[in-house]
């Protein structure tokens, strides 16, 4: 029996295939990025490891001064665009993002005691 | 940047078992537990590269023998290894946006580029291990081999341990043993893989980019 007679016998009406409506995902509070956002993401990070290599070479050209600073932020901005549109933590529940900036900072702060026991900073 | 229109999306259902009961009681998270244990489990992996690298930068610059990191690095080869992985990233949310609209042919596409993309890289890992140890610089010749190598080797571990995590969900997918209901198991991989991503960008520009001081 075909679907069209299904119908027209009053029978159950196919269900919308599933392509059309993405389920959720537990702990998703919005809808995640499209695959055209997530190709448009990538081209950032793309463009930002360019930058990163092109300041790697410019060593001598510009001061050390400019470049670290530079590389630091260009990293912590492929970081945080990873983190909030890969792993989706700008449209889960916020409880994900508590979790992951708890390592970081435990990370930082273990860093912190192992230069201050060692006496680096006196 | 433009956001796209959504299509209208199927409330979140909890995992079911064959019985058709609820394989996952609700959580007063909100969330599946095996969720939370990810993200619990990403936190303490935080640490344990924050301690490698937290070694690899107080040693760095130290007066020392044998080869020293502008030696042995080659910035071009190491660029189109964090290419390939970022790229990697990229496959592995696809692959998830491909479950998750129940597009199971995509998925198995996106998956096992992702498994492909993490194995080039683990192989210009290897050759760039190997080429360094041509060079004279093993795991015990002085303080920088010995950082970056144990750095570099636990982030290559990481990957090796993803790329088998996914031929496995592969595998499952395959087989047709992964359906749409599954979405989690690949989004809750996609998560370890996307760390890993996330700390080789660390690793790429603090060991490798940022020039020494004088």
């Amino acid at each position: 029996m075909t679907d069209i007679e299904l119908r027209d016998e009053g029978g159950v009406p196919e269900p919308v295939p599933a392509a059309a409506a993405p389920a959720m995902l537990p702990g998703e509070v919005r809808p995640h990025p499209s695959p055209v956002q997530y190709v448009v993401i990538a081209l950032i990070l793309v463009v930002i490891t360019s930058f990163e290599v092109s300041l790697f070479y410019l060593e001598g050209t510009i001061p050390n001064s400019a470049i670290i600073p530079l590389l630091l932020v260009s990293a912590a901005l492929k970081f945080g665009l990873v983190a909030a549109w890969y792993m989706h933590l700008r449209t889960d529940k916020p409880i994900f993002a508590r979790f992951f900036v708890l390592g970081i900072v435990a990370a930082v702060v273990l860093f912190l005691i192992v230069l201050s026991s060692l006496s680096v900073f006196s | 940047m433009a956001v796209q229109e959504a299509p209208p999306r199927v409330p979140p259902a909890p995992p079911s078992s064959p019985g058709g009961e609820p394989a996952h009681p609700p959580t007063n998270t909100g969330t599946t537990n095996v969720k939370l244990a990810i993200w619990l489990f990403l936190a303490s992996d935080c640490l344990f590269f924050g301690a490698f690298i937290s070694a690899y930068l107080l040693y760095r610059g130290r007066p020392q023998t044998g080869p020293t990191p502008q030696q042995v690095y080659s910035i071009p080869f190491t660029s189109v290894s964090s290419f390939v992985l970022l790229m990697s990233s990229l496959t592995m949310v696809l692959a998830l946006a491909a479950i998750q609209r129940g597009d199971m042919r995509r998925l198995r596409i996106w998956l096992i580029s992702t498994a492909l993309l993490g194995s080039v890289f683990i192989g210009g890992q290897i050759f760039e291990f190997t080429n360094f140890a041509h060079k004279g610089l093993s795991l015990d010749t002085n303080l920088f081999s010995s950082t970056f190598f144990v750095l570099t080797g636990f982030h290559g571990a990481h990957v090796t341990i993803g790329i088998i995590w996914l031929m496995s969900l592969w595998g499952l997918a395959t087989q047709g043993r992964l359906t749409q209901a599954d979405a989690e198991k690949v989004e809750i991989a996609g998560l370890y893989w996307h760390f890993v991503d996330v700390v080789w960008i660390v690793i790429f520009t603090l060991v490798y980019l940022i020039p020494p001081s004088k």
